[in-house]
């Protein structure tokens, strides 16, 4: 809790500069890196061939890359307070090796959880459904986990940042596993709203930026008793009109 | 018209004293209120914080009266969202806020004074604990069952137990003191401002935050738990001790009343409160709850920190405000009072090297791992980085050519705990740091609650202490021994801990 406002400077500075990247990216070049990354049923629809077409190993590695690049983009603006708790209560000769340990443990954990969604997406896709019937029902699952007591409870617990070690392979151990413990936190609050990109058959990078606008917001409201309740994460909106306001109230203060 | 706030202790302390006894009449009609009046003492409450979705203790519906505390009805949840546990906490907005609930809560006492046929111009009192003589005790007024006509008073609370337990209300001079009007930065730190400064930190909307500004943690936290204390059986704690409860005791307005009269006194000094529009504006400035209080006319006042910032632009003053001119730069005595504890003339800093440098800061040293707290206290051995701790050492030849050497702090992180009635001293190598109490640890600590279960944190300036170490040839060392004691035996369920004890270096250079 004792701050260091330039290591939050930077760190705000670093992960803007990193989500500005991952933007121009995903703008500039959606495929083929893109691709796959956000793109779990083709152009024509789900189909068989969709199964051995991943399973290639350099398409895997795109479709990793493309991962990184989609979780940089939506994710890592939510991540600065928790960098920044990682930052402070480390010695000032081992911050990056901390950052890096927590961004590694996020990272991995989100890997890991995509890899069995695109599993379980690509044996649905044998099914060989109609598209419309996946958007579907991936749209009915993310509003219901979207009103759930259970989202609330995660967005709760994204909040905690634990204690942490500050000596040797305690210290390193554990960063890494707050990493992957916040990094679970996140996606069990966040994974229905990334996954409906991925199922839309196009307009993939508007569904992107909506979700992320959506998540952002919903990271900067304060823990809530979880219930079921229809969510309306207008933070961000909130924040933009009542700055907007101050403002030009206080332009008009000068012009009197 | 102008109403001026006397000091409760006015004629003893007694019924004498009119503005006590009207303010027990006042809160006498607002107890006849149901919950679900805004104008009643309930639902005054429950503005500051309240538990009545528990079910035992400190659920509402468990509290030992007098006063027998209602439960129901409930008003709409739109109005318990709008009005309900808004008070602010470990936040810079902790003095404004509160000043807008007195006003309101005032409003509304002399509202039912007139209608009782008393005095127009009524004013809440005020408890000056840390004033002359017998003012550190609770004005007896207080602690008498009935009012002069022999009918129930309204200001009796059984729950009400004292830093001892045993019922006996007064406030322990020293620990509590009113060191921070020597601040002199609301929000930072100098060198006559400890971390996080004298009104709090930077925060939104904060109902239940993590570390307390210095006005906040002392006296206001401190003498929160010191009148409410812990029942001397049970699980059962004083009102006072947990912000869910604390506004059900009426001797809370007092209290605040007093911390407002710190602040006003704190201005009337020279020093400034923040001009920052997030500040100023309040939290809704970012999207977050507006402050909202009832007002007797059935109207809601929508207040912002800028409508309260001075007495000047509000209708009260406090009856002996002093407001003297300082006559020379506390910054300069605080420097002078180190350099004269290192042996070296007040000279030797320049004034531009006086402020700190809040870029600085750095890790010097931890205690790993989770403390559980028991009655008989901890102790540790704080392991220090040596590297860092040379740096320490090194900004001490540093200030003969010009500027100070390190403030040091020692942080208490991720205090959690069950309950709110303790306060816990803290000593670094056989010296005290300081009191801290733990008013708030309960909200705190629940993991649905505003900061997701963290806890509470507090800092200590120990800079005095490594000051000495250093005159005694004692710094060089790889540790330092940190003794955490609690003021009473803790319960069991108290369940107190702390996630980790550091202390960090921040220099001048």
């Amino acid at each position: 809790m004792i701050e260091n406002a330039r290591i939050r400077s930077r760190i705000v500075a670093s992960v803007l500069l990193i989500c500005i990247i991952a933007w121009t990216i995903i703008l500039v070049n959606p495929a083929p890196l893109m691709f796959h990354a956000h793109h779990l049923v083709t152009y024509s629809g789900a189909s068989r061939s969709s199964f051995p077409i991943i399973l290639l190993l350099r398409q895997l590695a795109y479709l990793v890359l493309g991962w990184v690049i989609m979780l940089s983009a939506m994710m890592s603006p939510t991540l600065i307070e928790s960098i920044q708790h990682v930052a402070e209560r480390s010695f000032k000769r081992q911050r990056g090796r901390a950052i890096g340990l927590f961004i590694i443990g996020y990272v991995t954990v989100w890997i890991v959880t995509n890899s069995a969604i695109l599993l379980i997406m690509l044996s649905i896709s044998l099914l060989e459904l109609p598209s419309h019937h996946l958007i579907i029902g991936v749209s009915i699952i993310a509003f219901l986990w979207q009103c759930s007591p259970i989202k609330q409870r995660s967005l709760n617990r994204a909040h905690n940042h634990r204690e942490l070690a500050a000596f040797g392979l305690a210290a390193d151990l554990d960063t890494l596993y707050f990493g992957i413990t916040h990094g679970s936190w996140c996606i069990s609050s966040c994974w229905a709203l990334m996954l409906f990109p991925m199922v839309l058959p196009q307009g993939h990078v508007a569904a992107m930026a909506t979700m992320t606008f959506l998540i952002v917001s919903e990271r900067l409201e304060a823990p809530k008793t979880p219930t079921w309740h229809l969510r309306f994460p207008g933070k961000l909106i909130q924040i933009s009109i009542a700055q907007t306001q101050i403002l030009f109230s206080s332009q008009l203060l000068k012009q009197e | 018209m102008a109403y001026t706030r006397n000091n409760a202790w006015d004629n003893n302390g007694t019924f004498q004293n009119t503005s006590l006894l009207w303010y027990a009449k006042g809160v006498g009609i607002m107890q006849t209120r149901a919950l679900d009046d805004l104008n009643s003492w309930w639902f005054f409450a429950a503005i500051h914080g309240e538990y009545l979705n528990e079910t035992n203790y400190p659920g509402w519906g468990s509290i030992p009266g007098p006063p027998q505390v209602p439960t129901t009805p409930l008003p709409s949840k739109s109005i318990q969202d709008s009005y309900w546990n808004q008070c602010q906490h470990q936040s810079w907005y902790f003095p404004p806020w509160h000043r807008g609930y007195l006003l309101a809560l005032e409003a509304q006492i002399r509202a039912a004074v007139v209608s009782l046929g008393g005095p127009k111009n009524w004013a809440l009192p005020y408890w000056n604990y840390l004033g002359p003589n017998n003012q550190y005790k609770m004005p007896p007024a207080f602690a008498q069952q009935t009012l002069p006509d022999g009918s129930p008073n309204p200001l009796f609370v059984e729950a009400r137990y004292g830093p001892q337990n045993d019922g006996d209300i007064f406030i322990p001079i020293p620990p509590v003191s009113e060191q921070c009007q020597d601040n002199t930065l609301y929000t930072g730190s100098n060198p006559n401002t400890p971390r996080p400064g004298y009104g709090g930190p930077n925060t939104g909307f904060s109902h239940s935050g993590r570390l307390s500004g210095n006005l906040e943690s002392n006296p206001h936290n401190q003498v929160h738990v010191d009148v409410g204390g812990q029942a001397p059986q049970g699980n059962v704690w004083g009102l006072m001790s947990d912000p869910g409860l604390a506004a059900l005791d009426p001797i809370f307005y007092l209290h605040h009343a007093n911390i407002d009269r710190m602040w006003a006194e704190w201005n009337a000094k020279g020093n400034s409160n923040p001009t920052a529009s997030n500040w100023l504006n309040g939290p809704a400035a970012v999207g977050q709850r507006e402050f909202i209080m009832p007002m007797p006319d059935c109207n809601a006042w929508v207040y912002t920190p800028a409508q309260v910032n001075s007495l000047s632009q509000l209708n009260y003053e406090y009856a002996d405000l002093s407001s003297p001119a300082p006559t020379q730069p506390v910054a300069f005595d605080a420097t002078t009072r180190r350099l004269t504890r290192l042996g070296l003339p007040p000279t030797v800093v320049a004034q531009g090297d006086r402020m700190d440098n809040e870029n600085s800061l750095e890790l010097v040293g931890t205690h790993d791992g989770t403390i559980s707290l028991k009655s008989s206290g901890a102790r540790v051995q704080l392991r220090l980085a040596p590297e860092v701790n040379q740096q320490v050492i090194s900004s001490f030849a540093a200030t003969s050519e010009g500027t100070l050497p390190d403030q040091v702090y020692l942080e208490l992180e991720n205090v959690r705990g069950a309950q709110d009635a303790y306060k816990l001293t803290v000593n670094v190598n056989g010296q005290t740091a300081g009191t801290v109490a733990l008013f708030g640890l309960r909200r705190a600590s629940m993991e649905d609650g505003q900061h997701g279960g963290q806890g509470l944190t507090f800092v200590l300036d120990v800079t005095e202490i490594i000051d000495n170490l250093h005159m005694n040839n004692a710094l060089d060392v790889d540790s330092l021994d940190v003794r955490i004691t609690p003021n009473n035996s803790i319960s069991e369920d108290a369940n107190i801990s702390v996630g980790r004890i550091s202390i960090y270096r921040q220099s001048y250079q």
